[in-house]
């Protein structure tokens, strides 16, 4: 991919990545402010919120995430 | 009615304190970006795959791609995960007991039913919206030259599914009680309309002709006045499924 294409796609890429930062920044304060989980421990949960894109802090928030 | 806004306003409030509006609306506006960019994309990442020596011919994407990748990733996975976001809509409340207490303070039964139906309605709209609208300013900006037939009909069939779907989730939840129990009768209700679609004269009003005809609206191989009657009996049968709900819900014992 050159850099004439880049700059092509840079409009989507930019809202992208915002959204993915996000949604994984968002997750991760969750985590590190609620240590009651519903399964696994917090390192666990941190890994999977940090390196799996999206699919990582949606599975955070829909099973992971404990009763406040 | 005071009731019926006031549980509005906390459904929506446990959405977004739940962190389900966030997802619900990070994912469509996920899918929203990326479905121009997979469609224009693919050719070359093809291209980029094949080893020496061999050459396939791709045809060049065109808009008519990315709707394609908005209507299998809006049906598939959109539908797929507002669902399950969604299946906990009765049971949640019914096993923690927090629903007994309002209702026993005097909150009709009918407004929290109706109620949970606007504000999935609501959400589920608001997410179709979103994705819908990403999807089209990209497509625009990605191949300005292409235009696509009954556009907006096939969104509407598409959001009218959903709303069909969600009736025929609140209904299961009322009448299961239980997250699970509700995704499977929901999933049962699906396969039901897969199963009856197989009868050629039902495929006009089944209303899951409502997803599976999209693509020949917008290549407009399928007239939209045949889709007339899926659509009418869709929104008769949502009417009935709330209804439904709501009277079965008024003589439950919880």
């Amino acid at each position: 991919m050159d850099l004439a294409m880049l700059r092509e796609y840079l409009p989507l890429l930019i809202p992208l990545v915002i959204l993915q930062f996000a949604l994984g920044i968002t997750a991760l304060i969750h985590v590190l402010r609620h240590p009651a989980y519903r399964f696994g421990n917090k390192v666990m949960w941190v890994i999977i919120v940090v390196f799996i894109q999206i699919i990582g802090p949606i599975i955070y928030f829909t099973l992971g995430r404990g009763e406040d | 009615m005071t009731g019926y806004l006031a549980f509005l306003k906390k459904e929506i409030f446990e959405y977004a304190k739940t962190y389900k509006l966030l997802i619900l609306l990070v994912v469509f506006a996920v899918f929203g970006i990326t479905n121009p960019l997979v469609a224009k994309l693919l050719p070359e990442i093809l291209g980029s795959l094949v080893a020496d020596g061999i050459t396939i011919t791709m045809p060049k994407a065109t808009a008519y791609d990315a709707w394609t990748q908005f209507f299998k990733n809006a049906t598939q996975m959109g539908l797929i995960l507002t669902v399950i976001l969604f299946s906990g809509v009765l049971s949640s409340e019914l096993s923690k007991g927090t629903l007994v207490i309002l209702l026993t303070k005097g909150l009709s039964r009918t407004a929290v039913i109706l109620a949970k139906y606007t504000c999935m309605a609501l959400l589920w709209t608001a997410s179709i919206a979103l994705c819908f609208g990403l999807t089209y300013v990209y497509t625009h900006y990605l191949f300005p030259a292409d235009k696509v037939s009954n556009l907006p009909f096939s969104v509407f069939c598409l959001w009218l599914f959903g709303m069909f779907l969600l009736a025929v989730l609140l209904l299961s939840a009322v009448l299961t009680k239980s997250s699970y129990g509700c995704l499977l009768l929901t999933g049962a209700a699906v396969v039901a309309c897969l199963l009856v679609n197989i009868i050629p004269a039902a495929h006009r009003y089944n209303p899951i002709s409502l997803v599976t005809d999209k693509m020949g609206l917008i290549k407009n191989t399928i007239a939209v006045s045949s889709l007339f009657g899926a659509v009418f009996i869709a929104f008769l049968l949502a009417l009935l499924f709330v209804s439904l709900a709501v009277l079965i819900f008024r003589k439950k014992q919880l």
